[in-house]
């Protein structure tokens, strides 16, 4: 009989990075080709004619650099290329251009949100492959992605759960986008990863054999893999059955994993020092000054946001760098020079980030958040008005959903305020004279009378009347001392 | 070292070569001469010398970031291949 344990799980994953340069990693085409024709984007290089010499892109060197900075890494000053050797039609080289033995980035780390730290081994740049698409009797080949700039990240075996291999993914994808070297179109293969996983029993000092699920390309699919995955070898563990190493493929569909290849038959790559680029050799200084590049990164906005708002709420606003990225303007830089030297306080910071998540993020406003954000101003103004109670939190929603009105949007938030008619009565001699002249309207005077005769629940009805009176302008925070004075 | 026919199918196995057995005889003892040629290079102590990665004294050859008209477009390059639909390379099927 076979007994059900409990295995610990090791997971290493390996992601690929595409580099957001305007051409290949050597050559000098479009590096874009999402919505172009296939094979539009090719050159001798890619195609790899005889006697072509690929010359590598600057670009792709800076970004590399940017990116191994996002992870926490050394970057090593000197790194080289070299020839992976493997016959497939998706490179017709016959090789890659990879960096095996001096890879540009070193070891480094990636925190995840509960403040668990994944180590970097390193990353390495190197070129994508073409697009092979498979029909009954032959397969089609689409060299435009071939050439395209990748970083490879390798992990160590850190990571012990499933949701752990979610959110290391997540954080990688936030990481690249917000160091600005990688677009994130995760549905067009931006970002892919490979993902390595073992069990052993508890307290075992070797992990187990492993298996590596290929070219997982969305978060919850790299978690739904990792699931299936311990489901699988320890069903085959318990029985006394034994993990193969091999490479699976993971179906959407199917919610399952497939053997590819046995890795049994030995790969082969035959590395080789490619000869075509000589090694690149940086300055320390050109290090120094990416670093300085590097906009704030998602650990930063936690530590700035922590005890502010909720946990969960500053996760959702790091899916979407630039609202993260206005709440730290409003809050945090004072050296704007086109806004202003203020800065809201930590409850205006809540009711930003409130608008944001609630409005903004709200399923039938998410076209918005293509469109250019509120200005510093605008939303210094907003929090203003919403903390003067001069309107309400509903009036304050009106006027932040007109900010992104193509014929409002440059207006500022006091004439917007105005011309939607949501700005609160609060001037005590206005609202007095509405008071008194609800008070004398005969509708009222049972109400009048219940509440002289102690009810205290029609105060809500005599409000409510101020406001229709005031045709929704009194602040009732306003009219209800008001009212009281009045009924004395 | 000695070059077997094994080793020779296994390197055309991997470069995706169907050699006949004339050309693996001569292959092997063509690969055979050039391993035992290098091999002479085994007597030298090497210990503590840097690998030679590059024969040119060169580094940092790059080009800026520019998309730069070329001069094979997408048909020279498609007519290239042995056959082609739909503006891509077809090939027998692989997997």
């Amino acid at each position: 009989m076979s007994e059900k344990t409990d295995y610990e799980i090791t997971i290493g994953i390996e992601c690929h990075v595409q580099l957001a340069t305007k051409t290949k990693l050597f050559s000098e085409v479009d590096n874009d080709a999402r919505g172009k024709e296939p094979n539009s984007c090719v050159s001798p290089v890619d195609y790899a004619l005889p006697g072509m010499l690929p010359r590598l892109n600057k670009e792709a060197v800076r970004m590399a650099v940017l990116a191994g900075h996002a992870l926490n890494s050394e970057i090593n000053l000197i790194s080289r290329f070299d020839r992976k050797h493997y016959y497939y039609p998706d490179l017709p080289k016959g090789y890659q251009i990879s960096q095996l033995y001096h890879p540009i980035i070193g070891s480094g780390y990636v925190q995840l949100p509960d403040g668990t730290k994944v180590r970097i081994e390193h990353a390495h740049m190197e070129e994508d492959a073409g697009k092979l698409t498979h029909f009954g009797t032959y397969s089609l080949v689409d060299l435009n992605r071939a050439g395209t700039p990748l970083i490879e990240i390798v992990s160590m075996p850190d990571i012990h759960s499933a949701a752990h291999a979610r959110d290391y993914c997540k954080e990688l994808w936030r990481l690249m986008t917000y160091a600005g070297v990688c677009f994130g179109d995760l549905y067009n293969g931006n970002m892919r990863f490979d993902v390595n996983i073992s069990l052993a029993k508890p307290g075992a000092k070797e992990l187990g054999t492993r298996a590596e699920i290929k070219n997982l390309n969305s978060f919850r699919s790299v978690e739904r893999a990792v699931e299936y995955e311990y489901e699988r070898q320890s069903k085959l563990l318990d029985s006394g059955e034994k993990v193969k190493q091999e490479t699976r493929g993971w179906s959407d569909a199917t919610g399952k994993t497939t053997s590819q290849r046995s890795k049994e038959e030995a790969q082969d790559y035959r590395y080789m020092p490619e000869p075509d680029i000589p090694p690149i050799h940086l300055e320390q200084s050109f290090v120094d000054e990416m670093k300085a590049k590097l906009p704030r990164m998602p650990e930063d906005y936690r530590e700035m946001f922590k005890g502010i708002l909720p946990d969960d709420t500053i996760e959702i606003l790091l899916d979407y760098q630039p609202l993260i990225a206005k709440l730290a303007e409003l809050y945090a830089d004072n050296d704007d020079k086109t806004a202003s030297k203020e800065n809201i306080s930590t409850s205006g910071v809540k009711k930003v980030a409130n608008l944001f998540t609630s409005v903004l993020l709200a399923e039938e406003n998410t076209s918005l958040l293509n469109d250019e954000l509120p200005t510093k101003r605008q939303l210094i103004d907003l929090v203003t008005m919403l903390e003067k109670s001069e309107l309400s939190s509903t009036g304050g929603k009106e006027v932040f959903l007109k900010f992104f009105d193509p014929e409002m949007h440059t207006k500022d938030t006091r004439t917007i305020a105005k011309e939607l008619n949501v700005l609160q009565e609060n001037d005590t001699g206005a609202l007095e004279a509405i008071v008194d002249q609800v008070l004398a309207d005969p509708a009222c005077a049972q109400a009048v009378a219940d509440f002289k005769a102690g009810s205290e629940k029609v105060l809500g009805f005599l409000v409510g009347q101020v406001m229709k009176a005031s045709k929704g302008k009194a602040n009732p925070a306003a009219v209800q001392p008001i009212l009281r004075k009045k009924l004395k | 070292m000695n070059i077997t026919e094994k080793d020779i199918d296994h390197l055309a196995e991997l470069s995706n070569f169907s050699l006949s057995e004339a050309e693996k005889t001569s292959l092997r003892q063509d690969l055979q001469n050039i391993i035992g040629y290098i091999s002479q290079l085994d007597e030298l102590d090497v210990s503590g010398v840097e690998p030679t990665y590059q024969v040119f004294e060169m580094e940092n050859i790059w080009r800026e970031d520019k998309i730069l008209p070329q001069e094979a477009d997408r048909e020279a390059l498609l007519n290239l291949a042995p056959a082609m639909t739909d503006n891509q390379i077809k090939v027998p099927k692989v997997l």
